[in-house]
C-alpha cells in the first residue's frame, strides 16, 4: 500500500489518520460522558487528565490530517451518487473536519477558564487560551456539550453512509478506507 | 539600697531598650501575600489565602523579644478556579466547618545570615499541630520592612486530602507556602 492517496484510493497516511482518529474520538466521547458523571475522586481527576491530553492529541492529528488532505489527491466519489448525496457527503465531511477542530479547542478554553493546568500526558505544558473566568468557562462548557451532540449526529450519518455504500450500494467507498484492502470488488466507474 | 537601684534601672531601661524590646509591625495586606504552590496531575498551580491576620513583632537585635503570630481564615483559600475552590473547604481537604482557622506561631529565632533567620515554629492546620523550621528573610528599609519565606510542607502531615486523596498520584503531597509580607512600623501609642 502506498503512503499517498491517488484519485482512486486512500494511501496509508490517510487511512492511518482516519482510523487512529476514529478510535481516539470514540474513546473521547465515552470517556467524556463517564468522567462528568463520575463522583469526585482521584479517578475522576485522572479521567479528565487523559481526556484533556487525548483532546490535544486529536487537535494535532486533525491539523496534520487537513494538511495531508490538502497535499494529496482525494479519491473521487462514485459517479453513481446523486447530486444531493454528493452535497451531503462533502457537507458532512467538511463539517466533521471543522467540528473536530472546534471540539478540542472548546475543551482547551474550558480548561483555561477553569484555571486548570494542562500538561499533555505529563509531558509538556500548554498555555491557557483565556484567563480564569467562570462565565467563559460556563459558555465554553455549553458549546463543548452541543458539539458533542452535533458530532455524534454527524458520525451517525457518516457511519450510516459508509455502511450503505458497502451493503446496499455495494461500492468501494468503505472498502477503500479499510486498513487492509482485501476486498477487490469491481469498482464502479468513478467520475 | 532600693533607692539607689531604682534610678539605675531607669537609666538602664532608657539605654538598653533596643536590646530587649522588638518593633511591632503592621501588615500592609493589600501588598502582602500568603500564597502556596501545589501540584495537580503533574502541573503546578498557585493559590493564596485572602484573609489572614499576622502579628509581627521583630527586631534583628532583639530576637528573644520577637514573635510572629498568624491566624489564617482557611475558607478564604483562592486558587483562581471555581472548581478547585469549591472542593478545598470540604471535609476531605481543609474541612473549614470544623477547622476554620489555621495558626502559626514562632517559638524562637536564630540568625542565619545578614537578613536571614530561622524560626522554630508551630503550625496548626485542621486539628494537627506540628513543629516546623521556618526560614525567612527580614529586610528593614526605614519605616518599612519585608518578610519573605518559602516553606515546604507535606499536605498529608496535616490531614489535608483524606481518603482516596491521601495518595500523591493526583494531587502532589508537597506544598510550598510562599510568604511575602510588606510591613510598616506600627505607630507608638
Amino acid at each position: 500500500m502506498q503512503l499517498r492517496n491517488t484519485t482512486e484510493r486512500w494511501g496509508a497516511g490517510a487511512k492511518c489518520l482516519h482510523w487512529t482518529l476514529a478510535l481516539a474520538i470514540f474513546v473521547m466521547m465515552a470517556l467524556g460522558w463517564i468522567m462528568t458523571a463520575w463522583p469526585k475522586s482521584p479517578a475522576k481527576f485522572e479521567m479528565y487528565f487523559v481526556h484533556k491530553s487525548l483532546g490535544i492529541v486529536i487537535l494535532a492529528l486533525m491539523v496534520l490530517r487537513l494538511c495531508w488532505r490538502l497535499l494529496n489527491p482525494t479519491p473521487r466519489l462514485p459517479k453513481t451518487l446523486k447530486p444531493y448525496e454528493r452535497v451531503l457527503a462533502h457537507g458532512t465531511h467538511a463539517l466533521l473536519y471543522l467540528l473536530l477542530l472546534a471540539m478540542p479547542v472548546s475543551g482547551w478554553v474550558i480548561n483555561s477558564a477553569a484555571n486548570f493546568p494542562l500538561k499533555v500526558f505529563g509531558l509538556f505544558n500548554l498555555p491557557p487560551l483565556v484567563g480564569p473566568d467562570k462565565a467563559v468557562q460556563g459558555q465554553a462548557e455549553v458549546v463543548h456539550l452541543w458539539l458533542f451532540w452535533i458530532v455524534g449526529g454527524l458520525l451517525v450519518l457518516h457511519i450510516g453512509a459508509a455502511l450503505k455504500h458497502h451493503f446496499v450500494l455495494r461500492d468501494e467507498v468503505l472498502a477503500r478506507m479499510l486498513p487492509d484492502q482485501r476486498s477487490q470488488r469491481d469498482i464502479p466507474e468513478m467520475e | 539600697m532600693r533607692r539607689l537601684c531604682s534610678p539605675a534601672i531607669l537609666v538602664l531601661l532608657c539605654f538598653a531598650q533596643p536590646a530587649w524590646t522588638a518593633t511591632t509591625w503592621q501588615v500592609d495586606y493589600a501588598k502582602s501575600r500568603l500564597g502556596f504552590i501545589a501540584t495537580q496531575t503533574g502541573s503546578e498551580f498557585e493559590g493564596r489565602f485572602r484573609k489572614f491576620d499576622a502579628r509581627v513583632v521583630f527586631a534583628p537585635d532583639a530576637l528573644d523579644a520577637s514573635s510572629f503570630n498568624v491566624l489564617v481564615d482557611v475558607a478564604s483559600v483562592d486558587t483562581n478556579s471555581a472548581d478547585r475552590d469549591s472542593n478545598l473547604p470540604t471535609p476531605e481537604w481543609f474541612d473549614v466547618e470544623r477547622f476554620p482557622t489555621a495558626r502559626f506561631e514562632t517559638l524562637g529565632f536564630t540568625p542565619v545570615g545578614e537578613t536571614r533567620y530561622e524560626a522554630k515554629s508551630r503550625l496548626t492546620i485542621r486539628d494537627v499541630t506540628r513543629e516546623v523550621r521556618f526560614p525567612f528573610t527580614f529586610t528593614v528599609e526605614g519605616e518599612t520592612a519585608r518578610l519573605q519565606a518559602k516553606l515546604t510542607l507535606s499536605r498529608t502531615d496535616y490531614g489535608v486530602g483524606q481518603g482516596e486523596w491521601a495518595a500523591a498520584d493526583t494531587v502532589g503531597h508537597e506544598v510550598i507556602v510562599v510568604v511575602d509580607l510588606l510591613l510598616k512600623r506600627a505607630e507608638l501609642p
